[in-house]
């Protein structure tokens, strides 16, 4: 090391500013309680909004019930509708007549 | 002074002490408390706040439905899930009966005004069930007109939308949910499936409220079923049935249909029927009993052919086997004779069964034992184990509720019971074990088990085929077989069975016309019997075999007049329905 620099090192002014954070018990005291409002808040929101699921949810499974009893309800008319005692009836009303006799092609 | 401070000082201290030890007494005594309340009754205490905020719900199971097939495979379904709704009143709450009754009255077309005057009327009575299957339309309207004190619950429902036509072989589900006769009832627990139960926390309502606490069990639904029934082919019997029933003036009749080489159910009815969506309307209980399965009966004549077969396949007898029919045979002290009093002279076995014989039977019976000049141990003895073979006296294990097993005597019996057993008398038989033999006749030998379960499909899609169960092979030689299929087309081509010829088709069966024994076990009623006809076609390659049963016909004559013609209707739309061209024999 030079003899300049060793001077210029001797002639420096070294200043550490240490910052020191203190709370007094009022501090403390006010960010327990924003501490507990945010929490309780957060609780709140979280609350809310599972009760906000929840009713969705309960809304969908009385759709869900309601399109399984649709669905049901058609099914049964569906069935009703091609029961074999409705095809007679169509039969009747048509007029068709019914088979007597059938003739089978042979292959040659 | 001084003395009477210090005496203040000292008494003031004593009370603080006195004070100080009560409430250290009390601190105790709460501390102990606690301790026993939040430690030693911990659990009861626990267990009765659940009790009061937390409620069990059951989540209801669906319950499986029932499909039969037609023709193309396509499914048809026979029962289904609706939702219904109860409706009942709290007559202290219906302020103005007469404006309810009136607003009620058109959607309850079972109860009359009257009627439903007199449950409103009870006052003290808090529920009232005026309706229990209200359809889900018929209940928004309801629940629209906003009566004061009528409540509706919703339910589950089943619905049969082929009505009366499957009735027998469905059954139906009663208010309780539980399957009564038929599949309902045999596979009830399968079709029901299990029901969930959700365990929530709830508010002062007893409404569930979320909670991490609520907990779930899902239901696992019922499973469904595809049976082996084809739609066509019941709708056909059916008409059949019914026709013949009315026309003979019969008290009722069934038709069973099933594939010989499987054992498979392609149709079974009875008539008259019910409407398993109205069964609470049947007044007559034995409407819901499935005779082709659950009633038995003295087959006659059509037993015959099980007797011949024990003939034929120990070789006592053959085809051309003859003997002299001299009209009555004596058997004991007792005299058996031909239907009719007919006698033929020489006959031979094909004779026997063509034109009916019971001298005929009995000579088979004799030649089955060690004598053939009489009755003998070792001939009951053969006979009884042929006619176990064939399945009789034992359930088939079809899948239907109320199964009957019917009745044999066994070789210890009167030579005079095995003697009336050849021709279809002193034992009984339900009709699926009737077909069942003979469709082991039609098979070449193979005894199936009957079946109408083709498929069950589990909620997840999992689909179980049912497979063709052999009870017993070779219960006669395919030999004997044939040989008795060729003297059973006899009876068509030239007996009792002429009614069901048809030109090109070769078809194969017995008549009976089975006496009733009389309620008391003593004789036979006079004026009733039971005709029937079973048989199979075409017999060089049976497509079905088919048993028609008429039961109390009120015109004279035998079973060619009241079974058969109902036969030969259906195995003519049969070979239709099967596309079975004519062989040209």
């Amino acid at each position: 090391m030079s003899s300049a620099a060793m001077s210029l090192r001797k002639n420096q002014n070294i200043v550490k500013n240490k910052i020191k954070l203190q709370s007094g018990p009022v501090t403390t005291t006010l960010m327990v309680v924003s501490l507990v409002i945010i929490l309780g808040l957060m609780y709140l929101s979280q609350v809310t909004k599972t009760s906000t699921f929840n009713y969705k949810i309960s809304n969908l499974e009385q759709k869900q019930n309601q399109l399984q009893s649709t669905k049901d309800n058609l099914s049964i008319d569906a069935a009703r509708l091609q029961s074999i005692a409705e095809a007679k009836k169509a039969a009747e009303t048509a007029q068709l007549a019914p088979v007597k006799t059938v003739s089978y092609a042979t292959a040659r | 002074m001084p003395e009477e401070r210090v005496v203040s000082e000292r008494s003031s201290n004593k009370r603080i002490s006195v004070l100080v030890g009560f409430m250290c007494l009390f601190g105790v005594l709460m501390i102990a408390k606690l301790i026993y309340v939040q430690v030693f009754k911990h659990q009861s205490f626990i267990d009765m706040a659940n009790a009061q905020q937390s409620r069990k719900f059951i989540i209801p199971a669906r319950r499986g439905e029932i499909f039969v097939q037609d023709g193309n495979n396509e499914l048809y379904p026979i029962a289904l899930n609706q939702q219904l709704y109860l409706m009942a009143a709290d007559p202290k709450y219906i302020n103005n009966p007469d404006e309810a009754i009136d607003k009620l009255s058109k959607y309850l077309g079972d109860i009359n005004k009257d009627e439903l005057r007199d449950k409103l009327a009870n006052k003290d009575s808090r529920y009232v069930v005026l309706s229990k299957k209200l359809a889900d339309t018929t209940a928004n309207e309801i629940k629209k007109l906003k009566i004061p004190g009528i409540i509706l619950s919703p339910r589950d429902g089943r619905n049969y939308p082929e009505g009366e036509l499957f009735a027998h072989l469905t059954g139906y589900v009663n208010n309780d949910e539980t399957g009564q006769y038929g599949i309902e009832q045999f596979k009830n627990q399968n079709l029901a499936g299990t029901d969930g139960v959700s365990n929530a926390i709830t508010d002062s309502l007893g409404v569930p409220i979320t909670s991490n606490e609520n907990t779930i069990i899902k239901p696992k639904d019922g499973n469904s079923y595809v049976l082996t029934i084809d739609r066509g082919l019941q709708a056909i019997a059916a008409t059949a049935i019914e026709t013949a029933v009315k026309n003979n003036k019969a008290e009722s009749g069934s038709v069973i249909i099933m594939d010989p080489k499987s054992g498979a159910i392609k149709a079974m009815v009875n008539y008259p029927s019910y409407d398993p969506n109205n069964y609470q309307n049947v007044n007559d209980y034995n409407k819901f009993i499935n005779g082709s399965v659950s009633t038995v009966f003295e087959p006659g004549s059509g037993f015959k052919a099980i007797a011949m077969a024990a003939g034929l396949d120990t070789n006592k007898v053959k085809p051309d086997t003859k003997y002299d029919d001299t009209g009555e045979v004596q058997v004991a002290d007792k005299t058996i004779k031909n239907a009719d009093n007919h006698k033929f002279g020489i006959s031979t076995m094909t004779d026997v069964i063509q034109k009916s014989l019971n001298t005929g039977m009995v000579f088979v019976l004799k030649q089955l034992g060690t004598d053939p000049n009489r009755i003998t141990s070792k001939g009951k003895e053969v006979l009884y184990d042929y006619i176990k073979k064939f399945g009789f006296g034992d359930k088939t294990g079809v899948e239907l509720a109320g199964e009957a097993k019917g009745f044999v005597k066994d070789s210890k019996a009167y030579d005079v019971d095995y003697a009336n057993m050849t021709f279809g008398q002193g034992l009984s038989v339900t009709n699926l074990q009737l077909v069942d033999a003979f469709a082991a006749i039609a098979n070449g030998g193979t005894l199936y088990k009957p079946y109408i379960i083709e498929k069950e499909i589990t909620p997840e899609g999992q689909v179980i085929k049912n497979k063709p169960t052999v009870i017993r092979d070779n219960v006669i030689s395919t030999q004997s077989a044939a040989a008795l299929s060729e003297m059973l087309k006899q009876v068509v081509q030239r007996g009792s069975g002429w009614p069901t010829r048809m030109a090109g088709y070769n078809i194969a069966g017995k008549t009976g016309t089975a006496q009733v024994p009389k309620e008391n076990g003593l004789g036979y009623e006079e004026k009733k019997n039971i005709g029937s006809f079973v048989g199979f076609a075409p017999v060089e390659d049976p497509k079905f075999v088919m048993l028609v049963r008429v039961n109390y016909p009120k015109v004279e004559g035998f079973a060619e007049k009241t079974a058969v013609p109902a036969f030969g209707e259906i195995a003519k739309q049969l070979m239709m329905y099967y596309q079975i061209p004519p062989s040209g024999n």
